[in-house]
């Protein structure tokens, strides 16, 4: 495996390119069997023949995000991933688990990465433009990652600073907001975080809205359960929410 | 001269009306079968294509509380990306303590309530009693069972008061599905709705509080779903029969909204 060592120290904005030279050729030829001069190096083995899923990938869940005058709160039903990628960013991620876990990864390595090389933090937009660089070539696959970076940006170099929301897609879409709710349950979080989410929240009563939008969404909705994790990311950082039970919020 | 007077599905006979002298000819209601000398083969090349596409959006909800039935529904009729009609009636009474709300298709929509309607008040001229809510779903289900796997696409909530059961509401489509429950909510804005209606519903609500909860229902889904919008109905349904609130524009309630939300951010109101 000593090719993919060498593909995983390149820079991120080669990492995952398809030529579409070679994907044509590849497709074309699906009979011969490629000798090994003729494999690029940078092309992953699996784009060269799809495989029919064995089950239909599934993309429920719900995941929030939103600003108020405390930060930022993301929370997360634990069928999907909420967890902090380094200390100052959280991430959200639906879509295939499988992708976001990889794509996970991949980013806090890179942010981790880019930390060492400059000697500063990369900021929450410039996380989400290279999320969004990072998964551009691979527009119009089956990759399915739908996440929301959460973060606060200090330092008086920059020129912004402050808590940051940014929604990345792999079909390419890149928001900035104050709000976001995605996944399979998403719609049912809206309509709570719409009416309670305000500028002026303190951190109990953010948490509170966080939790019942994502305890209603999983009650309605069947892809999305289990329990509920809760962000807050300030200027120190993030910190977790305890993990609330299903069952623990009122029942009607 | 046919009369719809015999209806056979799969070996099931039921008889719909036992008057011979009904005078309109229902044949049309019956879908076209392979046996039909006039009917053309399912093949799309030969059907009408549609100028636009078709579309099921809408947000209508209902509800069960102490106080009797609430029906609301938004007022927007799409078709594709196009408001076809800002101003659409989308719960219709049936008679006087019985209304349905309609989503789906609109021409479908229209139409099956007439028929409802129609058949309601013959069953309530030959039996000298009015037929209960749940019979009434049992005819609309059975009058639509024929057109399923058809483009028919009705998908109705019938909220009534019956005087021996009280407040009922039951959810009937053209899938054939028929359900009762205590709290509904149809159409692409249905999420939203359910979000809201959820967290706010008690047995206990006052009737203010109800009818102040179904529009904040309708108009959460109306903000966040495209193909509804424009007003809110609301209709209450009690033992005295049903009664409509004036349509609302839910433009005011929106800028009231942002009006509030931007005055918060200015620090300008303490928080209630």
């Amino acid at each position: 495996m000593c090719s993919m060592a060498e593909y995983l120290d390149e820079s991120p904005i080669q990492f995952g390119q398809i030529s579409t030279i070679q994907s044509s050729s590849a497709i074309s030829s699906q009979e011969s069997i490629l000798s090994p001069s003729s494999l690029p190096t940078s092309l992953p083995f699996a784009s060269s023949q799809s495989v029919p899923l064995p089950f239909p990938m599934s993309h429920g869940t719900t995941t929030l995000a939103f600003m108020f005058q405390g930060g930022v709160l993301a929370a997360a039903d634990t069928r999907s991933s909420c967890s902090g990628l380094v200390a100052h960013l959280v991430g959200t991620t639906s879509g295939t688990s499988a992708d976001c876990a990889l794509w996970k990864r991949i980013l806090a390595r890179e942010l981790r990465l880019y930390q060492l090389r400059h000697g500063r933090r990369l900021s929450t937009r410039g996380a989400a433009k290279l999320l969004s660089h990072m998964l551009h070539p691979f527009k119009g696959t089956e990759l399915c990652v739908a996440a929301t970076l959460c973060g606060w940006d200090g330092g008086e170099k920059l020129s912004f600073s402050g808590p940051g929301l940014f929604y990345v897609c792999s079909d390419g879409t890149r928001l900035q907001g104050t709000l976001f709710s995605v996944g399979s349950g998403s719609p049912y979080a809206y309509s709570i975080l719409d009416q309670g989410v305000r500028w002026g929240l303190t951190v109990d009563e953010a948490t509170s809205i966080a939790r019942e939008a994502v305890y209603r969404a999983t009650h309605r909705d069947a892809y999305s359960g289990n329990c509920v994790d809760i962000y807050h990311i300030t200027s120190n950082g993030w910190t977790q929410k305890a993990n609330i039970g299903e069952y623990f919020g009122e029942m009607w | 001269m046919t009369v719809f007077d015999q209806l056979s599905l799969d070996g099931l006979r039921f008889n719909l009306t036992s008057e011979k002298n009904s005078a309109i000819p229902l044949d049309f209601f019956t879908p076209p079968s392979a046996n039909s000398a006039s009917f053309c083969l399912p093949n799309h090349s030969t059907t009408v294509r549609r100028p636009f596409p078709l579309s099921h959006g809408t947000t209508t909800l209902g509800f069960i509380f102490q106080g009797g039935v609430i029906a609301a529904a938004d007022t927007r009729a799409s078709a594709g990306g196009l408001v076809a009609c800002p101003a659409v009636h989308k719960i219709t009474p049936i008679h006087s303590h019985l209304v349905v709300t309609s989503s789906g298709s609109g021409a479908d929509c229209m139409l099956w309530e007439r028929i409802l309607t129609r058949e309601i008040r013959l069953y309530q001229l030959r039996h000298r009693r009015r037929l209960s809510i749940r019979g009434t779903a049992k005819l609309l289900s059975f009058m639509l069972h024929p057109f399923k796997g058809t483009e028919v696409c009705v998908a109705l909530t019938l909220c009534g008061w019956d005087k021996e059961s009280g407040p009922k509401l039951i959810y009937v489509c053209s899938d054939g599905a028929r359900l009762q429950g205590d709290i509904f909510s149809v159409g692409s804005g249905s999420p939203y709705a359910y979000g809201v209606l959820d967290g706010g519903l008690k047995w206990s609500l006052s009737k203010d509080e109800a009818i102040s909860l179904a529009r904040e229902a309708v108009f959460r889904a109306t903000h966040r779903d495209a193909y509804s919008g424009n007003n809110v109905d609301l209709f209450h349904i009690t033992a005295q029969g049903w009664s409509q609130r004036k349509r609302e524009d839910l433009k005011e309630e929106y800028y009231r909204d942002m009006e509030k939300r931007s005055k918060d951010r200015r620090g300008k109101i303490k928080r209630e």
